[in-house]
């Protein structure tokens, strides 16, 4: 019998054991890590600097940016006064726990309190990969469509948080939060989502008095 | 600040697979048109927009590559385009060998032009050659003009960008000007067609351009 090689379970239970190695790198020196995720476009850096504009006084923050070439979010959050590394992932479409661990190393000695990883703007890979972040973060931008949970099922099925974004845009496009909702709710996610718009300001106070709560 | 450096380049091992199909498919006379985009940009909105306009010419089918469900092709077939629905199982893009099987199920006989519609996703596309003798791609309005900035690939490999969602543009800072000059910058002889398939704007240009391509026997190239 020929033998069968399961290249990918491999690389999972790998991925799996350096999850375990962040996870216990965060408990150890009671950081909090956040994994944010989205599709190119949807509005995470802006998300990211709300957050850090609004939770930076009361928290120390580090963000590492992963893409898959160039600085300009990373130039754009350090500008908010955050401890910034940035990741190049050399065309690799997500992060995985070990490119994420050598980024938290990157930020020692003097570590923040939370820090969020801006992961890759793609919403099919780093669903698959577990970085061993305490809270996974994903955005969702009307433009994109409420079909998307359909689509990107896996995304949807892992997350913890769903903040749908750029709702200020909700009138010009055919977007029914409910309907996303269902499609989520359908997969059996219970997560909490918050509709806002970084640009008007309007649904933004909820959310931030969630994440507070989470991180404290 | 620092950069640190994660993995080195991935190398395409399916050019070989690619070529093959490349050559089979001009055999046989149909223009195979690989379109990639970001999740939601409007790749089926466009494709649909496109059928519409066409169909009394141009007999056309499309290829649905989706990760699970079926949403897309169901809304081609409404059209009465012949389609194919490919689910991937959780693979972040297409690749030679998988449209080649998707093919092999699929009677393309009376068909002048097939679509590819790629898996939702910005990045590993770009990476794997599927055979196509055309790569489209589409950016819509409110991804923002920075794409091509942090995207670069998906603009190198393309021999058209569609920029989707005009209508919108009112609504969002996105400086049209702005991208193509970083569009060109990374890719002088790409081809760009603003567009909007909802109310039409545009569209005879990307649609001229197709025609264009079908009767010069691009298949045949």
């Amino acid at each position: 019998m020929i033998p069968v090689l399961d290249v990918k379970a491999g690389l999972e239970a790998e991925n799996e054991i350096y999850a375990e190695e962040v996870h216990r790198f965060c408990k150890d020196r009671g950081l909090f890590l956040i994994n944010l995720m989205g599709s190119p476009g949807a509005g995470k850096t802006s998300l990211l600097t709300e957050i850090l504009d609004h939770l930076g006084a009361d928290h120390s923050f580090g963000v590492l940016e992963a893409d898959v070439d160039s600085d300009v979010d990373a130039r754009t959050v350090a500008a908010h006064g955050a401890k910034v590394v940035q990741l190049h992932t050399n065309g690799s479409c997500h992060m995985d726990a070990r490119m994420t661990l050598e980024g938290l190393k990157a930020l020692e000695p003097d570590l923040p309190q939370i820090v969020i990883l801006e992961n890759v703007g793609n919403l099919v890979c780093p669903a698959e990969f577990d970085v061993g972040a305490n809270l996974k973060l994903m955005i969702l931008s009307v433009p994109e469509g409420d079909d998307k949970p359909l689509k990107y099922p896996l995304m949807f099925t892992v997350s913890e948080c769903l903040v749908i974004s750029k709702m200020d845009t909700a009138p010009i496009f055919d977007f029914d939060v409910d309907r996303c909702l269902s499609h989520v709710r359908a997969l059996g996610n219970q997560m909490p989502c918050f509709p806002l718009s970084v640009k008007t300001g309007e649904g933004s106070d909820e959310f931030l008095a969630w994440l507070k709560e989470v991180v404290a | 600040m620092k950069t640190i450096e994660l993995n080195q380049p991935v190398t395409a091992a399916n050019d070989k697979d690619a070529e093959l199909l490349r050559a089979s498919l001009s055999d046989s006379g149909l223009l195979l048109i690989n379109l990639m985009s970001a999740a939601g940009s409007g790749k089926t909105t466009l494709l649909s927009r496109t059928i519409r306009d066409l169909k009394e010419k141009v007999n056309i089918g499309v290829m649905e590559a989706d990760l699970a469900s079926d949403v897309d092709a169901l809304s081609i077939e409404a059209l009465g385009a012949r389609s194919i629905q490919v689910h991937t199982g959780g693979c972040c893009h297409m690749d030679a060998f998988m449209t080649g099987e998707a093919l092999a199920e699929f009677d393309t006989t009376d068909l002048d032009l097939l679509f590819l519609e790629n898996v939702g996703n910005l990045i590993c596309p770009a990476e794997y050659d599927t055979g196509a003798h055309k790569n489209v791609m589409i950016l819509s309005v409110p991804e923002g003009d920075d794409k091509p900035l942090k995207y670069p690939l998906m603009f190198e490999k393309s021999d058209v960008l569609l920029i989707t969602k005009t209508d919108v543009l009112p609504y969002f800072d996105f400086d049209l000007d702005a991208v193509k000059e970083r569009v060109l910058h990374l890719n002088p002889s790409i081809r760009i067609f603003p567009v909007s398939a909802k109310t039409g704007d545009g569209m005879d240009a990307w649609e001229a351009w197709l025609q264009g391509s079908l009767s010069a026997g691009e298949a045949h190239a």
